[in-house]
């Protein structure tokens, strides 16, 4: 039962990261980037890699500084360049950036999975109250916890965080003011990029391989999450990530032998979600005070 | 000299230019008006000042440097503020992050903290509801937020795109108080305003738009002179651009 419970804590807070590096892109550009996929799995290219020889301490450092790298590249490749462009565009765009990557580590690291051991201990076990616990649940909550704090830190406290808020309410304005949208826009890839880095990590240590669409499955289901969270809200995005995951961890315990329905069953409560609140559980005022 | 200086601008959104022949000049400390029909060109034309509005032809000098072409933040950090239509305010951030953004355009770091006291003074009811969402302050408080804010970054020229629309009368004179005290404070401003009256009463001299035009040029004495008012608002006869 605790084990259980914590299963749900800890997916849901793997999917809240990946909903709100997810988010902090759309707020600022209002782009749903689907390749935030693509530099969860160089994440995890880079950690399967680089641990084995050179350890973890320095594989993350690896993993993390080159999903920010990847993260900073496709804005400033592809991204700026569709500046003026309308959401669809950019929306077709992030398709684009996400098969052409996914081809690229097919050429580079192969289409069959690589296998390597990133952090064994984390699949141990430890006691609390009695019962045995894996300590991956642990760590990954701790983690998602210390994230999104710092998160929450960087965007409600810092000067930066200031201009991503008022940039995501109203780009136009806070350009009136000074803010320098190249590098709000930059500074939220760069985070993202660092989120997905984290996801890789706690992804990794739980499958234990990578291949070419290795963030596929949680891009789609962290997208979900920001829908119901409700886009434009970091909050929000970081609310929705996090139900929909814990949604399928309790989902594929409480089913059993019939978890192939976990997906049926979710997307059945986001409908419900959806039909109750289409704007999201939490609705943004700027997107409410533009209709 | 002159601070502000611009001839022949076209501008306006996408392929359809809503802006065929704007000219102004403002010196330093000057308060001069906009005034004209809806659809006259011009938000479009303060926005072309401000760079948030492509200008497609004509020459822009701020401080007889060209401005036309650069980005609304390096216009903003030359000096030049544009307080837009609508006000603009960040409604889910409190009235002192509104304020704080408006930092983000000054020059320099110095001094920050004195420009966000002065324009407290200005606008004495901010300073109560600092920690309040903006949304939650009244429209004529929003106006205020946005005129102040805009002001912490020490502009040398203020653009206010209509900051009386939707306020009531007695709130709108407290505005306009504000504008005089702002001009006294040797801070330049153009003020685009649909009621006539109002602005050309402050202004040093006030210009009518029509059409994407700038048609005439208003002194102070004119604002008794109704049919000369008339003229240059509906466009009698033949126009002279």
């Amino acid at each position: 039962m605790i084990q259980t419970i914590l299963d749900a804590l800890s997916y849901g807070g793997l999917y809240g990261l990946a909903a709100l590096g997810i988010g902090l892109v759309f707020g600022v550009m209002r782009l749903v980037n689907f390749a935030h996929g693509e530099l969860i799995a160089i994440g995890a290219y880079l950690l399967i890699i680089s641990v084995p020889t050179l350890g973890l301490p320095v594989g993350i450092v690896i993993a993390v500084v080159g999903t920010a790298i990847l993260a900073l590249l496709m804005e400033l490749g592809v991204f700026k360049r569709l500046r003026s462009a309308g959401p669809a565009v950019l929306l077709v765009a992030s398709f684009g950036v996400s098969v052409f990557l996914q081809r690229i580590y097919e050429v580079v690291f192969g289409a069959l999975p690589l296998s390597a051991q990133v952090a064994p201990w984390m699949n141990g076990v430890i006691e609390i109250a009695g019962t045995s616990v894996t300590r991956g649940s642990i760590v990954t909550i701790i983690l998602a916890l210390v994230l999104l704090g710092g998160m929450w830190f960087f965007i409600d406290r810092t000067t930066m965080g200031l201009q991503i808020r008022a940039a995501s309410s109203d780009f136009q304005t806070a350009r009136l003011l000074g803010v320098r949208s190249n590098r709000v826009i930059g500074a939220a890839f760069v985070f993202s990029g660092l989120l997905a880095a984290a996801v890789a990590f706690v992804a990794v240590t739980q499958r234990g391989s990578v291949d070419p669409l290795f963030g596929v499955n949680i891009t789609i289901l962290a997208l979900v999450g920001t829908v119901i969270g409700g886009l434009g809200s970091l909050q929000g995005a970081a609310l929705g990530g996090f139900l929909v995951g814990s949604t399928i961890s309790l989902l594929n315990s409480f089913l059993g032998n019939y978890r192939v329905y976990t997906y049926t069953w979710l997307f059945i409560l986001v409908i419900i979600v959806l039909l109750v609140r289409p704007g999201g559980l939490v609705s943004s005022k700027a997107a409410r005070e533009r209709v | 000299m002159s601070l502000l200086r611009a001839s022949g601008v076209q501008a306006g959104y996408g392929k359809v230019d809503v802006l065929f022949n704007g000219h102004i000049t403002v010196a330093p400390g000057e308060l001069v008006g906009i005034v004209g029909p809806n659809g006259a060109g011009k938000s479009t034309f303060l926005g072309a000042m401000a760079g948030s509005v492509r200008a497609t032809a004509g020459s822009i000098e701020f401080e007889n440097q060209s401005i036309v072409g650069r980005k609304p933040e390096d216009i903003v950090r030359l000096g030049l503020s544009l307080v837009p239509e609508g006000r603009a305010i960040f409604s889910d951030l409190t009235v002192q992050e509104n304020l704080r953004l408006g930092l983000t355009g000054r020059r320099s770091k110095a001094g920050a903290e004195l420009a966000m006291e002065d324009a407290a003074d200005l606008f004495p009811v901010l300073t109560t509801h600092c920690d309040r969402m903006a949304g939650m302050l009244s429209g004529g408080q929003q106006q205020q937020l946005a005129i102040a804010r805009a002001l912490v970054s020490e502009p040398k020229l203020l653009l206010l795109d209509e900051p009386s629309l939707g306020l009531a009368p007695s709130v709108i004179q407290d505005v306009f108080s504000v504008l005089n005290r702002i001009k006294q404070t040797g801070t330049a401003v153009v003020v685009v305003e649909q009621r006539a009256h109002l602005v050309m009463s402050i202004a040093a001299r006030t210009l009518v738009m029509r059409e994407g035009h700038v048609r005439a040029t208003l002194t102070p004495e004119d604002v008794r002179d109704e049919a000369k008012l008339a003229e240059a608002y509906f466009g009698t006869g033949e126009d002279k651009a």
